[in-house]
């Protein structure tokens, strides 16, 4: 009771209601614009947050991955080009519904799943991640450093085709983190001199540059193939009956979402995909699937709106992101000094009530919002390609510039640039270097290097804590499984060229 | 296949040069059992395994493997090209000011986009610039870059 009176307190005295809006309305314009992801989309607004107080910056980043998990809804539906990755299942029955003529039902639909799955996933935010935090408690410096490793090899190995090209990442990551003054012995490490890199690279530059000037760089000289919205189009928000018809798909996507939400490495767009086919299975109509069923719409969207909370939930409790975004949302914890796990929940409790307040009033500021940014969307959807980067590449530059007023944090963005476009040329994937970057020193070194100090050097002290030992045996399993799996992918395909 | 065997090679070039940095790292009274330089060795000696074992494999694995496939989109000399109009940003910043450089990016994006120079150009890069000045150091109170000129 106390905590909804907080809740109720916090809504009218603190800035939880603007922050909210204003990630939720840039959440929604970014996600809109095909090709910049939810995680690009809270990369570029990071910078932007750094000035603020912890409390509205985390406000901001979460409601701006509610907002572009439906922003990337609309392109899908008006011009059939995902505006995020996890609205490519929307793409099938969306646009369908476009070329019949009910692209207004078909954003209804869109949107009204968004509210119910986003609710869904904020109410096992809340019910889920106290008690999964108090767990932590039981953590020593060895269970840390075990979690550190578990962490790292699974995303390692879901994020990517290959586990050597995720672990790769990983090491790449790790090494960016050694960057700076050593934690223990306070000596400088690869800073070559250079007082500016005394404090380390902040995770936010890596994150910035990797997301947002790489997707700049592959799309140079790209011609866009992209369709032109019609603008007079407007939302149709469902009535009483069709709530009724799309709501065992809602529920579907909710579930699907959900798990997949704790699931690292999973992320929004293997949810909506199988919230989808799900959908299809259980539905009375599957015959009408890939032909503007609105079941076909509400499913994956319900699912991608669930992640977008339920995500939060091994973020929270254990410092571990569930996808991209959530790297980007932990990047943006830690810049204001915010340790996730139990603490967090004693020592910052007005930021995870502002997390839970803001995330509500996102969600149902969603249904207004979601109307009334459509023709803005729109608008920019039609902007030519090269105003739209050289924007996005003013804001980059200038919103970097604001953490440290420095012209050499700039240039850490488009190092990390150049070097996530290599990797995205050689397929390396990004995740598992940004959590190398986040959690190399923090929770991985620090943790280890402490566990050998309190034992003397002797490193048997790994294997007299029980959960320390649980994870790195979760962490073998999971990279034999995945080697297993590359190894039989591999043999199929050659047998498939015999 | 080629990629892979590509990607092979710098990830074991990294490997070295971070290694022989590594060697750099001066030796404190402070030191614990691992010290300074014990992740930097231990994560140089495992990329180097990485590198090694994505590299043999790339030999071994049939020639239509799946290591060609590409993520990449643009042409790396255009995708450089665009990096390097960030990169000339920092000197005519510091001498220009931010305004001045930030209209020119704009401008020059879409030049580098092959868009016909046109008064419409010139126009989305003066207002771009006057837009994100008032947002930044306007309404943010953040100062941008100062030049010497401007």
């Amino acid at each position: 009771m106390d905590q909804f009176a907080q809740a109720l307190t916090m809504l009218v005295t603190t800035p939880v209601v603007p922050a909210a809006l204003a990630g939720l309305i840039w959440g929604i314009l970014g996600g809109a614009m095909p090709g910049l992801s939810a995680s690009i989309t809270m990369a570029l607004l990071l910078p932007f947050t750094y000035t603020l107080a912890p409390m509205p910056a985390i406000v901001m980043l979460a409601t701006c991955y509610i907002g572009a998990e439906y922003g990337g809804s609309i392109p899908a539906i008006l011009i059939r080009t995902p505006g995020t990755n996890a609205a490519a299942a929307t793409v099938l029955d969306g646009y369908e519904m476009n070329r019949q003529g009910r692209a207004g039902e078909a954003l209804g639909i869109s949107l009204w799943s968004g509210v119910v799955g986003g609710l869904f996933g904020l109410t096992m935010l809340i019910m889920l991640t106290e008690p999964l935090s108090r767990l932590a408690l039981l953590f020593k410096p060895t269970t840390y450093f075990g979690l550190g490793i578990l962490g790292l090899s699974v995303i390692a190995s879901l994020s990517s085709k290959s586990l050597l090209k995720g672990l790769a990442a990983a090491l790449l990551g790790l090494m960016i983190a050694t960057i700076g003054t050593d934690p223990i012995s306070g000596v400088s490490r690869f800073t070559f001199g250079t007082p500016d890199l005394l404090d380390g690279i902040q995770p936010l530059f890596i994150m910035v540059g990797l997301y947002a000037v790489t997707e700049l760089m592959m799309r140079s000289g790209v011609a866009s193939k992209i369709m032109k919205p019609n603008a007079s189009i407007r939302v149709r928000l469902p009535r009483f009956p069709m709530m009724k018809k799309i709501a065992r798909s809602q529920a579907i996507g909710c579930t699907v979402g959900t798990l997949e939400g704790l699931m690292p490495g999973a992320g929004g767009t293997i949810a909506s995909f199988i919230a989808y086919n799900e959908a299809k299975r259980w539905s009375k109509h599957p015959e009408k699937f890939g032909h503007g069923s609105e079941e076909g719409v509400a499913g994956p969207e319900a699912a991608n709106n669930t992640v977008a909370s339920a995500s939060l939930i091994p973020l929270l409790s254990f410092g571990i992101p569930a996808s991209n975004s959530g790297a980007v949302l932990l990047g943006g914890l830690l810049i204001h000094g915010l340790l996730p796990g139990p603490r967090l929940f004693e020592q910052n409790a007005d930021v995870i009530t502002g997390l839970y307040v803001g995330s509500f009033v996102a969600d149902i500021a969603q249904v207004i919002i979601g109307i009334l940014v459509l023709p803005l969307c729109i608008w920019l959807v039609n902007r030519p390609k090269p105003y739209l980067s050289a924007f996005i590449f003013a804001l980059v530059l200038s919103g970097v510039y604001t953490v440290h007023m420095s012209l050499f944090d700039v240039g850490i963005v488009l190092s990390a640039g150049l070097l996530g476009y290599f990797m995205k040329y050689f397929g390396l994937p990004f995740l598992p270097a940004v959590l190398g970057v986040v959690l190399g020193v923090k929770l991985i070194e620090s943790n280890y290097r402490r566990s050998l100090v309190l034992s003397g050097g002797d490193f048997g002290i790994f294997l007299e804590d029980p959960i320390a030992i649980a994870f790195f045996a979760l962490a073998a399993i999971i990279m034999i499984g995945s080697l297993v799996n590359e190894w039989r992918a591999a043999r199929a395909r050659k047998a498939s060229l015999a | 296949m080629r990629r892979d065997l590509v990607c092979s090679a710098i990830l074991l070039c990294i490997a070295a040069l971070y290694y022989v940095a590594t060697t750099g790292i001066q030796v404190s009274t402070l030191e614990d059992e691992v010290g300074p330089r014990g992740l930097p060795t231990v994560l140089a000696a495992l990329l180097a395994m990485v590198a090694i074992i994505i590299g043999v494999r790339a030999l071994v694995s049939s020639p239509a493997g799946a290591g060609d496939e590409t993520e990449a989109e643009a042409h790396w000399l255009r995708a450089i090209g665009m990096l390097a109009i960030g990169a000339l940003y920092i000197p005519v910043a510091s001498v220009l000011g931010y305004w001045l450089a930030l209209a020119l990016l704009i401008l020059a994006v879409p030049a580098y986009e092959r868009m016909k120079p046109s008064w419409r150009m010139f126009a989305v890069a003066a207002g771009g610039a006057t837009f994100f000045w008032l947002l930044f150091d306007v309404v943010l109170g953040v100062r941008q870059p100062e030049g010497i000129l401007f």
